[in-house]
């Protein structure tokens, strides 16, 4: 995976946040990991599959304070507890992520990428089962409304060819 | 005036019905694909319909197309992350009367709203 690929899926995140959540979000230096185990991620995590021209995974992990934050800040209650209303924002937060970083892709002269329905995994023991040789980059966010991680992998015909 | 909001994110439909209430429109029902949409027209006569695009069972675009086809004239507003400008064309062929990508500010959702239930002479 080229490191740039990764530059849509933080304007996506950005782009969230100033005007869904009325907040700023800033990301931390942007690294590689071995993302095979659950190490580093926090309490919620939101993926989503891609397919198409590009083929891989979006990830977005949050600590409880900022999953609960975020959907208080969208649906503008007061709750602290991790109810299935948190599952459900943060499975349209990666949607919503996913979305806006596939057409800037798109909007890039690049064929369409197909994005599969979100999945959310909650706690903090599991494994991401994906090809050995998957390079994940990972982009520690901060923001308003709390810390977060973004892990993006995927291989695109683009890569295929050099 | 009654709106239906569909969308197979129960927050999503939330946040949608609080952008209503913020046009004034607070009798609102709930569809969570597009079969559950096109059911629902069947039955109630709705002023407004805010159409997710990419669902379960049935997707928001063909749900326009089966409602369309069946002679609704009721206004639908496309809420989506499908950014693409062939997509936005495609759903306005399919009857959509307008558009709005997410993410979205909550002000621009508010004005699109107003702005078709004027042209549609609500």
């Amino acid at each position: 995976m080229r490191v740039e690929y990764i530059n849509p899926f933080i304007e996506a995140v950005y782009e969230l946040f100033s005007t869904m959540l009325a907040s700023k979000a800033t990301r931390g230096e942007v690294g590689v990991v071995d993302a095979s185990g659950s190490e580093g991620l926090y309490d919620i995590m939101g993926l989503i599959g891609l397919s198409g021209y590009a083929r891989g995974m979006v990830a977005l992990s949050f600590p409880a304070e900022t999953a609960v934050a975020i959907v208080n800040t969208l649906l503008g209650t007061d709750s602290s507890t991790m109810d299935d209303t948190v599952s459900d924002a943060i499975a349209e937060v990666v949607n919503i992520v996913a979305g806006a970083a596939k057409a800037k892709f798109r909007a890039e002269g690049r064929p369409p990428i197909d994005l599969s329905l979100p999945t959310v995994v909650r706690g903090s023991s599991f494994s991401v089962n994906y090809p050995s040789h998957s390079i994940w980059i990972e982009v520690p966010f901060n923001s308003n409304l709390g810390g977060f991680t973004m892990r993006v992998t995927f291989e695109s015909d683009e890569e295929e060819k050099e | 005036m009654k709106a239906l909001v569909v969308d197979d994110s129960a927050v999503m439909r939330r946040v949608l019905i609080g952008s209503l209430a913020s046009a004034d429109i607070t009798e609102v029902d709930q569809a969570a694909d597009g079969v559950e949409a096109v059911k629902a027209v069947e039955g109630t006569e709705y002023g407004l319909i805010l159409m997710d695009w990419n669902m379960p069972n049935m997707l928001g675009i063909d749900a326009v197309k089966a409602i369309r086809a069946a002679g609704h004239k009721v206004p639908i507003i496309m809420v989506t992350t499908e950014a693409e400008k062939s997509r936005v064309i495609d759903a306005l062929k399919a009857g959509a009367n307008n558009y709005i990508i997410k993410p979205f500010e909550p002000a621009t959702i508010v004005e699109k709203i107003q702005d078709v239930l004027a042209k549609a002479g609500g």
